[in-house]
């Protein structure tokens, strides 16, 4: 069986492509951009001799890159998507690239499943009551223009996948993480807090932080790739005993380092976003409304998070949460990053 | 208003086409990539969009087209929104070279339509400023011009091409110098007014990295001197100077004016008035006040919510629906726009040969 990565070079991708050798996959095919790191690839390619890692060098912002990549492929776990940039620029790789790979992979005579990573930035935070359970049956996202550009990315980008399932019936399933974390990840979710001027705004407070651990991600994946029963299956995946924000940076600030922090309670984040928007509005867009309520109540609401179905599935965090951010806080103290 | 050409510069056309509604409405934009078209629409909120530039110009009949397309397709989509009865406003570069600028050039007078092209530098508050001080005579008689354009190839834009070989800026015969350098030209233009002045350009690259690919071919660093019959000129493209700077100095017969478009202030070097040590002693206090009384201008400016990113872009566009409005001239003077194009035809030709080393 041939398996394709998209966006195999990235810190979910390298996890998951060890994750499928682990598991006794035998051909991988890692779809790379001119450029990509393949350190950590060509590291594997040496760990697991016996298997054939193909790191193929190509991009989606075409058809025909795609369409070579995907010949004999049996399954393709597609994770390649814009991370940052301009709003224009995150839709281009994250949904027009989408767009390419559907169009060379519903034109083979077989198209193999798909395994799509979303994120819980789909759904609809912001209208759901404060402390609301998010599983897989909450809504998605309603007002896409009033979300951050990876959000509406991202949205658009399922929704594209599920209107192809639709429209030529390919199996596919998409798994939606939330905050994926790891050594060689991001230190500290938005959700905890930013960064500003020397000073971290620490506004998560008691919110819990819907932690997912990079391997065990990277393993929900294998295992909703490898069932067959997941096909037009959605899966959350946040690991166990989840922190919440005001435990992480506690935490951060004890294994890795000190940070001069200000604390900013929601309320006062709520009338902070709410001045910021009346002002952005005010003056014509001189200062951007990058701050608004609506944005505020998605990341700093405060959710409750299920992984009941993956659980359900037979998936486990095999890394605990306690573990996942020794090893993390380790990585950074370390590289004295963060 | 029409927008064709979806990505990331549309943002700010419709950002500032909508801080003009006495003037204008945009009734649809297009993007051959319909899902591109779609997220623009969807983020602003516009009424229509479309993959077909025939279908929106059919369904819409926009009175002005803005064209912010990759520029292979600058001239093709002016020519086919002045074909059919419309203004048009085109992203900088304006065409690939200075043929393709006087075919849209000639069909817009022929037609009867205005054009214009994004020279958002030349309507800048500084610029503009700047403009006010030469009329006044305040420099005296322009010899020499001097233009800066900091770049920074680490920025979204930069990232993007670096990180693609196939990236519509590497066809460009230009290369990345044909995406940017009107900003830096246009500055000397003003003032070196020859219709084919001499010029010499030299080009590198300082990067270390090498991909193998068509981005190693990529230079990253220009100089030119131009020297026109009145007025000589240098401009600097620099993707490595920092801190990323853009700038231009005028140097007059009584005094050098300095345009600094990133602070935007606009400050006078001037002769001391007093003798000896005092003489030297002065210059340093003048120099600083007139940085803290620009600082203070522009404090004004934000203030009044008068200090916007792309304030040059909404002056042309202001400019230029008022021309159409009102039948007066456009904005951006059609000569100029042909001696920019005729510069960099000239530049991207001494530069063409460009190895890896200055040639």
């Amino acid at each position: 069986m041939t398996t394709l990565v998209t966006g195999a070079s990235g810190f979910l991708g390298g996890a998951l492509v060890e994750r499928l050798l682990v598991a006794g996959e035998r051909d991988v095919r890692c779809l790379l951009r001119v450029g990509s790191s393949r350190l950590r690839l060509e590291a594997l390619a040496r760990a697991y001799p016996g298997a054939r890692i193909e790191l193929f060098t190509g991009g989606l912002t075409g058809t025909s890159d795609a369409a070579a990549a995907l010949a004999g492929v049996d399954l393709v776990y597609h994770l390649a998507a814009g991370m940052s940039g301009a709003a224009a620029d995150m839709f281009l790789n994250t949904v027009v690239t989408s767009k390419n790979l559907l169009t060379a992979l519903v034109a083979l005579p077989r198209p193999p499943k798909v395994v799509l990573v979303s994120s819980f930035g789909v759904y609809g935070a912001a209208e759901l009551p404060r402390g609301a359970l998010i599983d897989e049956s909450a809504p998605t996202e309603q007002h896409p223009e009033r979300r951050d550009s990876y959000s509406q990315a991202k949205l658009r980008q399922e929704k594209l996948f599920w209107d192809y399932r639709k429209q030529h019936g390919f199996p596919l399933s998409v798994l939606r993480p939330g905050v994926i974390y790891g050594p060689g990840g991001t230190a500290i979710s938005s959700r905890v807090g930013l960064a500003l001027a020397g000073r971290f705004l620490y506004i998560g407070g008691d919110n819990i932080l819907p932690l997912s651990q990079v391997d065990n991600c990277a393993a929900a994946m294998a295992l909703v790739g490898s069932r067959p029963e997941t096909d037009g299956q959605i899966y959350n995946v946040v690991d166990d005993d989840l922190p919440t924000c005001r435990q992480f940076l506690d935490r951060y600030q004890t294994q890795v380092r000190r940070l001069k922090t200000l604390p900013i309670p929601y309320p006062v984040m709520r009338a902070l976003s709410w001045a910021a928007e009346r002002y952005s509005r005010f003056s014509r867009g001189q200062l951007p409304a990058v701050f608004t309520p609506y944005r505020t109540a998605t990341t700093w609401g405060g959710n409750r998070f299920d992984n009941r179905k993956l659980k359900a599935l037979g998936w486990r965090p095999t890394v605990s949460t306690d573990e996942g951010l020794r090893l993390a806080f380790a990585h950074f103290r370390a590289a004295g990053s963060g | 208003m029409a927008i064709v050409g979806c990505g990331k510069i549309a943002d700010g056309h419709v950002e500032e086409i909508r801080k003009l509604p006495e003037l204008a409405t945009i009734v649809g934009v297009c993007d051959r990539e319909l899902l591109m078209a779609e997220q623009l629409a969807m983020r602003f909120a516009l009424p229509r969009f479309f993959d077909s530039f025939d279908a929106l110009l059919d369904s819409e009949r926009p009175d002005v087209v803005h064209v912010t397309t990759p520029p292979q397709s600058h001239v093709a989509l002016a020519k086919q929104a002045l074909a059919a009865g419309c203004h048009v406003y085109v992203e900088k570069p304006f065409a690939l070279d200075q043929a393709g600028a006087k075919e849209v050039l000639d069909l817009a007078a022929a037609v009867g339509r205005k054009v214009t092209v994004g020279y958002l530098s030349y309507f800048e508050p500084p610029a503009l400023a700047l403009r006010q001080m030469v009329a006044r005579g305040d420099l005296g008689t322009p010899v020499h011009v001097e233009s800066f354009y900091g770049y920074d190839l680490q920025g979204g834009f930069g990232k993007a091409l670096l990180g693609d070989a196939d990236h519509w800026v590497h066809r460009l015969p230009g290369k990345l110098f044909q995406n940017i350098i009107d900003h830096m030209l246009n500055k000397i233009v003003e003032f070196v007014t020859d219709d084919a002045p001499q010029v010499h350009a030299f080009a590198s690259s300082l990067r270390s990295v090498r991909t193998g690919d068509v981005r190693d071919q990529l230079p990253d660093e220009l100089r030119v001197v131009i020297r026109g019959a009145k007025v000589t000129g240098y401009g600097t493209f620099s993707s490595h100077i920092r801190p990323l700077a853009q700038f231009v100095r005028v140097y007059g017969t009584r005094n050098i004016a300095h345009v600094d478009y990133v602070a935007r202030t606009v400050t006078l070097a001037s002769s001391p008035r007093l003798p000896s040590a005092v003489g030297r002693l002065v210059p340093a206090f003048e120099q600083g006040l007139a940085h803290f009384s620009a600082g203070l201008h522009n404090v004004g400016s934000f203030a009044k919510s008068d200090f916007h990113f792309f304030a040059g872009m909404n002056h042309l566009i202001s400019s230029f629906y008022k021309s159409i409005l009102d039948g007066g001239d456009a904005p951006i003077p059609a000569r100029d726009i042909l001696r920019i194009a005729g510069l960099m035809d000239e530049i991207f030709r001494q530069t063409s040969g460009w190895n890896g080393r200055a040639t």
